[in-house]
């Protein structure tokens, strides 16, 4: 009888102690409403639906893009800016024109949703293409964080940055040697960031979506290697929509990297290194999955490609690339 | 009844030794480089210097390429000393390698010299870091970090791949990234990016490559005792050199066996050293093992250990803000 009563006691004081951590303000969740939200990348795709999603939220929204026709086509509630991304002086420029309607002052937070994809194999790649390739995933939303954090620094206000890689930025496979690398040094920047940017008070996130069904998608399909399509045709495009709410909800509870999905999570936590945990059992449940799983599915895509070797050889014939 | 009598112990032990020693030795036919042209970037000092040396040493014709004519003659006598043979094949270019035409040219005049073929090996040891603070930095200033971690290498492995793949021939590409491209921390907004770029690259190409025979292997070197080192710490800021200096540089001949080795074993990713292990291990991914039940420990370790670490190195920046912000006075950032 006594052991009883003390173990229940025991159960009940362990179950308030949960509830009371559980409620207890761990940091103040970021809102979005009456802040002023720039996202790059805004008139198509997930940047299209992230700025949707800010503008139902109450966020004073920009959207930034170079197609002047889809940005206008975008929501006319939004203030929308046309500049080319892939070039500093123009994220900057950009920049500028989206405080001005805010007496100058920088936005609260940017959302970089800019970017590109044109896979292909590497042997058909030049220098250009593999430039290209690195201004697309890459430098498309370095030079506006650039841009941002000076401006932060400067103006000494608080600020968020929030990068959208790729689950390419977690692993790679054939036909992406142009925009991998690229993501990959997102994930490199995010890194620095989130530890320099201590200094100045200010946050950094990154989300690492798999395939998402957008017209950019589309664009990338056109050029994809058929091995490439075949490896990637076990996943389904995720809708932008969905992505959008979920990567407010994680940046709303301060999670540094962003994975929409259970693969992503996986990914992440079997690459986690130094990597802020988002939570540190779920995650160990997610890598123990992933140091199983991981090493049959990379055999599997290796196969895949040894299979595919003939049939590589006869494309490159075609195409002359023997002969050249 | 059996009993386990004392020669049936040794024989038990002598033939479980002999087995084991025969299945290491079993010719998973290990890289030999003796007898093979093998082309090293960065070769005129450094880590690619000692790679230089160390395969001249192994009977290699070796070919070493870098800006610097004067740096590259000195290079190729140091090369000299460990000459193996009157016919071994020692010789030197200058290029620029930052840029794609640069890395093109050097390859085709290497091959040249080797009666049109292309190296059997390219060890990618080019590369330098200028460190800064990010609102410090230029469109120019990443652009130029970005060509000198990543371009410098992915120009050359373009190059060698599409000659490979041309000539139906064998290959070998060995990037060089650094503990960099595991992870990053405040100063290296310009080469951070461009070492987990090679990552990127070598991921991709390891796959890619499987329709050519050609292999792919990376490894990832914490500080190198080194000029380039020297040259990175006159703009390292303070605060970068102080997290750091718990770590002591490595020497580049030290190094170079570890990478010669860890080519000849046939790994993908290369750790020189116990920290490169634990972050290969904890950002391991879909990147294959060494050994899965060491790697199992090291990234045991690293779930438990980085954290810590990680949760120390955020602090000192914390403590640094009224510092960096009398940096910034003093440099008239605010005006």
């Amino acid at each position: 009888m006594m052991l009883s009563f003390s173990t229940a006691l025991t159960l009940l004081l362990s179950t308030l102690v949960l509830f009371l951590c559980s409620m207890w303000p761990a940091k103040k969740k970021w809102e979005p409403k009456g802040q002023h939200c720039y996202v790059t990348g805004g008139s198509s795709g997930l940047g299209l639906a992230l700025a949707i999603a800010l503008t139902k939220r109450g966020a004073d929204v920009s959207i930034v893009a170079r197609n002047e026709e889809r940005l206008s086509e975008a929501l006319a509630q939004m203030e929308s800016y046309s500049f080319s991304l892939t070039d500093s002086e123009s994220s900057d420029a950009a920049l500028e024109e989206a405080s001005k309607p805010h007496d100058g002052i920088l936005p609260h937070a940017v959302f970089l949703c800019a970017g590109a994809s044109r896979p292909g194999f590497f042997v058909e790649e030049d220098a250009k293409s593999l430039q290209w390739g690195m201004e697309n995933a890459y430098w498309v939303q370095a030079y506006t964080a650039l841009a941002y954090t000076k401006r932060i620094a400067r103006d000494k206000t608080a600020g968020k940055i929030v990068f959208v890689a790729s689950v390419l930025g977690y692993m790679s496979l054939i036909g992406y040697s142009s925009y991998a690398p690229g993501k990959h040094a997102l994930r490199g920047l995010a890194e620095t960031l989130r530890s320099e940017l201590l200094l100045y008070d200010s946050t950094v996130h990154i989300m690492f979506p798999g395939n998402i069904d957008s017209p950019g998608f589309i664009e990338e399909n056109r050029t994809k290697p058929r091995i490439t399509a075949e490896i990637d045709s076990t996943s389904k495009p995720e809708s932008p929509e969905v992505l959008a709410e979920g990567l407010i909800h994680a940046v709303q509870c301060g999670d540094f990297h962003i994975t929409p999905d259970i693969l992503g999570n996986i990914f992440r936590s079997s690459t986690i290194g130094a990597t802020p945990h988002n939570n540190i059992l779920l995650d160990g449940v997610y890598a123990s999955i992933g140091w199983i799983g991981l090493p049959f599915w990379r055999r599997d895509v290796d196969k895949s490609v040894l299979n595919h070797r003939k049939e590589h050889q006869d494309y490159l014939e075609a195409k002359g690339f023997y002969s050249a | 009844m059996f009993e386990l009598s004392s020669y049936n112990t040794i024989a038990l032990l002598s033939i479980s030794t002999l087995l084991w020693t025969f299945w290491n030795m079993w010719p998973s036919k290990k890289w030999d480089p003796r007898g093979q042209h093998c082309y090293v970037t960065g070769g005129s000092s450094g880590l690619g210097l000692a790679v230089a040396v160390e395969l001249t040493k192994r009977g290699a014709d070796v070919s070493i390429v870098a800006r610097n004519k004067e740096r590259l003659a000195s290079a190729l006598a140091d090369m000299e000393k460990f000459r193996q043979g009157s016919n071994q094949v020692l010789k030197c270019y200058s290029y620029s390698l930052t840029d794609a035409e640069g890395s093109s040219a050097a390859l085709e005049a290497a091959s040249q010299d080797h009666g049109g073929k292309q190296p059997d090996a390219v060890f990618l040891c080019a590369g330098a870091s200028r460190p800064g603070f990010f609102v410090e930095e230029e469109g120019d200033s990443l652009r130029k970090g970005m060509d000198d971690s990543y371009f410098v290498q992915a120009y050359s492995a373009l190059a060698y791949t599409k000659r490979v793949v041309r000539d139906k021939a064998r290959g070998k590409i060995v990037f060089i990234s650094s503990l960099l491209g595991y992870m990053s921390m405040i100063g290296y907004s310009t080469y951070a990016p461009g070492k987990h770029a090679l990552r990127g690259l070598a991921e991709t190409l390891r796959s890619e490559l499987y329709l050519y025979n050609c292999s792919v292997h990376i490894m990832f070197p914490g500080n190198i005792d080194s000029p380039g080192f020297v040259e990175e710490n006159r703009v390292k800021p303070k605060i970068t050199l102080e997290l750091e200096s718990t770590s002591k540089p490595v020497s580049p001949e030290v190094l170079a066996n570890e990478l010669i080795r860890g080519v000849q074993k046939g790994d993908f990713h290369i750790a020189p050293d116990l920290l490169a292990n634990i972050f290969r291990s904890s950002t391991i991914g879909a990147t294959p093992h060494h050994n899965i039940l060491l790697d199992g420990l090291y990234a045991t370790i690293g779930w438990i250990g980085l954290p810590f670490w990680r949760r120390d190195v955020d602090s000192a920046v914390l403590k640094h803000r009224k510092d960096h912000d009398e940096y910034l006075k003093a440099k008239g950032f605010y005006t």
